[in-house]
């Protein structure tokens, strides 16, 4: 695995559920880039997701992770990679410091390098003072903050989000989006989903834009523009949907 | 006639409403079908038949009216453990459970109503079970001339309300005694064991015949008959012959209820209220930490998973009660096993196995159908093996650690049966354990209780296992004590439908994505 090697690279990916959902899905996302796939409801974005992160088997098509066949070897491509879905991954029954540790024992990371990292992390999302409560009594904007920080704990070098802002206050957001920014800064690579155009008009390097699971346009928001009648990226993407 | 808006009358129609659609008529998920509801109509002619031959029983016997006083009174203090079960259940899923206090209690509607039509719904939903038990003796006795009988709808109705206000007083004493996350465990494992009383009650007499100074016992149970609480003059059986119609324990037993009634949502409304603040604020309740953030990081994923199955299984309060139910039926076979004497050890052997491979079953479902993140898990790079293998080993060790005491006893005293006991317990729980693992499917932890309707293949799977592995402890120590060729023949149909039963789920098993 090299440095050129894509942190994302799906061919051809397809799967059906009585209708096509991802149709001939072609995608390379580079090492270090924040992605949004975006698109309308029902366009394929989380089955694309789910099928990266092996939670869907594909009916055909190839997905590598950071140079690794998924389907030849599920483990290796899995430990670099974290997905954090629209609906929390949470225990209500378990306490913040006991869900960090579940998920540290899932990507087998030793004690001692999880120890600070789990620290680190409830600090960094102001849980900290939370650590000792059930998740059960959590806000929504918590909840995404402790899953946030499941996913972050084995420090992947690949992060997927689908919708990872929804219902989160002002100042949830911004913190999200701040280590969003700090994870790409330190060479992390990013794909998220989001219905929050301007999330994408702001964080993302590059945008891909899919509808009925085909890719219809793909670029920076500059070169989407060009291909369009311009303005803000809702413009771009409802011209773009509508002309699909 | 249609009640005002708002009015208490209004409150109580709602009340039932939900009492109704969450009945297990419907099997509490929905409301009952035009099918289910002809079923139990059915089964509540039925009841007229058995209850006909039960009365005419009585008469040909010429059982006179004291005597019918105190069989029914019996039977009715039986019922108000059993009532009483309902009603801890009741007040905790009205304080804890059901989402609509909220929307209540920030309308204009007085909080006194509020909690006056909740209790009165408590009560409604503890008798309804009775009332179609009893109410066809009453009719039976009308026809046959003993209109007294008809006194059973009030007696059930007031003995309901009297439960269900000690319930709720019990409730809400121990929110402010404990707090709500205890009270909500306490509350459902005294519900639990209110429902097995019955079952320790039946057990004290097989207690005491297998007892050495079991005359004496008979000789002291004969006096208490005579002179004592179970004199006929007691007043333990007011309730029985308020039942059969005798005016004085009707009237103080209708006056009891309303008194008890008309105090508790005097006295109590208030802090009804303050125990739903509680309530609404219990799940933020945070101890806070001397040290500050502890981590516990295991260097084993096998034991990060038992860990976190385990902390799951004692934090959720069905679970406890399910576990603690085990151990109140386990009981009187553990008074048997270590008070020495005479042993029925086929019993016993079969009574460990069917209570293990019970207990497993749940908490298997538990542990491996309702995982809640089943996606963190796939996602993940953990071995699925190791998973499953951890998951299964959580899910067995409960019931194997909880016999483990007894079982050493039993092979201390009898060395061959505890042998073989503890091979029938062991394939009793790994069998259970299995038959989750391989056909159970993904479900709601909420929907523990109903798990046997949701998955029927898993459900009569378990309960063949159960059985035959309960069946082949009998016949195996049977065998050893000297019993014939029938235990012989037992033990061979009980293991050929045990692993029979375990074949087939390994053919079904479902095959992760």
């Amino acid at each position: 695995m090299t440095n050129a090697t894509p942190a994302l690279q799906l061919r051809a990916l397809r799967k059906h559920f009585g209708r096509p959902a991802v149709d001939g899905l072609d995608l390379t996302v580079q090492r270090g880039e924040l992605y949004a796939l975006l698109g309308p409801n029902g366009a394929g974005k989380t089955t694309t997701l789910r099928m990266v992160t092996g939670l869907l088997a594909p009916d055909e098509g190839q997905v590598e992770v950071l140079g690794v066949d998924l389907a030849r070897d599920p483990a290796a491509a899995k430990r670099h990679m974290a997905y954090l879905p629209d609906d929390p991954m949470l225990y209500g029954k378990l306490k913040p410091t006991e869900y960090l540790e579940f998920v540290a024992g899932l990507w087998g990371l030793r004690p001692e390098e999880a120890e600070p990292r789990g620290r680190r992390l409830l600090d960094w999302l102001d849980l900290s003072k939370h650590a000792h409560e059930l998740t059960e009594g959590f806000s929504r904007g918590m909840k995404q903050k402790l899953a946030l920080a499941g996913a972050l704990i084995h420090e992947p070098q690949l992060l997927i989000l689908d919708e990872p802002l929804t219902g989160l206050d002002a100042a949830a957001a911004r913190q999200v989006k701040d280590l969003l920014l700090s994870h790409v800064a330190g060479g992390g690579t990013v794909i998220l989903t989001t219905h929050i155009l301007e999330v994408a008009e702001r964080l993302a390097q590059r945008i891909g834009i899919i509808r009925q699971g085909r890719l219809i346009a793909e670029g920076t928001l500059a070169e989407l523009r060009e291909r369009t009648l311009g303005g803000s990226l809702e413009d771009v993407f409802l011209q773009l949907t509508e002309q699909a | 006639m249609k009640s005002a808006p708002g009015s208490a009358l209004w409150l109580l129609g709602h009340e039932l409403r939900l009492a109704w659609y969450g009945s297990s008529l419907g099997g509490g998920k929905r409301r009952p079908g035009v099918v289910s509801m002809l079923v139990w109509v059915l089964a509540w002619v039925a009841m007229h038949g058995i209850a006909f031959a039960l009365l005419h029983i009585l008469r040909r016997d010429g059982v006179d009216d004291t005597l019918a006083g105190m069989l029914v009174g019996g039977v009715l203090l039986v019922s108000a453990t059993f009532m009483l079960s309902n009603a801890l259940k009741a007040c905790v899923l009205a304080l804890f459970e059901r989402g609509d206090l909220d929307l209540l209690l920030s309308s204009p509607l007085p909080s006194r109503s509020i909690f006056s039509v909740r209790l009165l719904g408590v009560a409604a939903s503890s008798a309804a079970l009775f009332l179609f038990v009893f109410t066809p003796f009453a009719h039976v006795a009308l026809f046959m001339g003993r209109p007294g009988w008809l006194a059973i709808y009030p007696a059930v109705a007031a003995l309901a309300l009297v439960v269900a206000c000690a319930a709720m007083l019990l409730t809400l004493l121990l929110v402010r005694l404990l707090g709500a996350r205890r009270t909500r465990v306490l509350a459902q494992v005294l519900a639990a064991v209110a429902g097995a009383l019955l079952f320790l009650l039946s057990q004290v007499g097989n207690l005491v015949s297998h007892d050495g100074r079991g005359a004496q016992a008979q000789h002291a149970a004969q006096a208490l008959l005579h002179n004592g609480l179970f004199a006929p003059a007691s007043p333990l059986w007011l309730p029985g012959r308020a039942a059969l119609g005798e005016a004085v324990p009707l009237l103080g037993l209708v006056a009891l209820a309303l008194a008890a009634y008309l105090l508790t949502v005097g006295r109590t409304h208030r802090f009804f209220v303050h125990g739903l603040q509680q309530a609404a604020g219990m799940d933020r309740v945070a101890r806070k930490p001397a040290g500050g953030v502890r981590f516990r990081f295991r260097s084993s994923l096998f034991d990060t998973i038992v860990a976190k199955e385990w902390r799951l299984i004692a934090r959720d309060p069905h679970l406890i009660s399910q576990v603690l139910l085990q151990l109140v039926y386990l009981a009187p076979l553990l008074i048997l096993i270590l008070r020495g004497g005479e042993v029925p050890e086929p019993a016993i052997g079969a009574g460990l196995s069917l209570l293990c491979s019970s207990l497993t079953g749940g908490l298997a479902w538990i542990v491996i159908s309702a995982e809640d993140a089943p996606d963190l898990l796939r996602s993940s790079p953990a071995a699925a093996r190791t998973i499953r293998l951890a998951k299964l080993a959580a899910a067995t060790m409960p019931a194997l650690l909880i016999v483990a005491l007894p079982l050493l006893w039993l092979i201390v005293r009898a060395p061959l049966a505890g042998l073989l006991v503890a091979f029938t317990v062991t394939g009793a729980v790994l069998s259970s354990g299995l038959i989750v693992l391989w056909v159970g499917r993904p479900a709601a932890r909420s929907n523990f209780k109903a798990r046997g309707k949701e998955n029927f293949q898993c459900t009569v799977m378990e309960l063949l296992t159960t059985l035959s592995w309960g069946a082949l402890a009998w016949a195996l120590v049977s065998l050893i004590a000297g019993a014939g060729d029938w235990a012989l023949a037992m033990a061979a149909a009980a293991l050929a439908v045990a692993l029979g039963a375990l074949l087939l789920a390994w053919l079904l098993r479902r095959r992760a994505v």
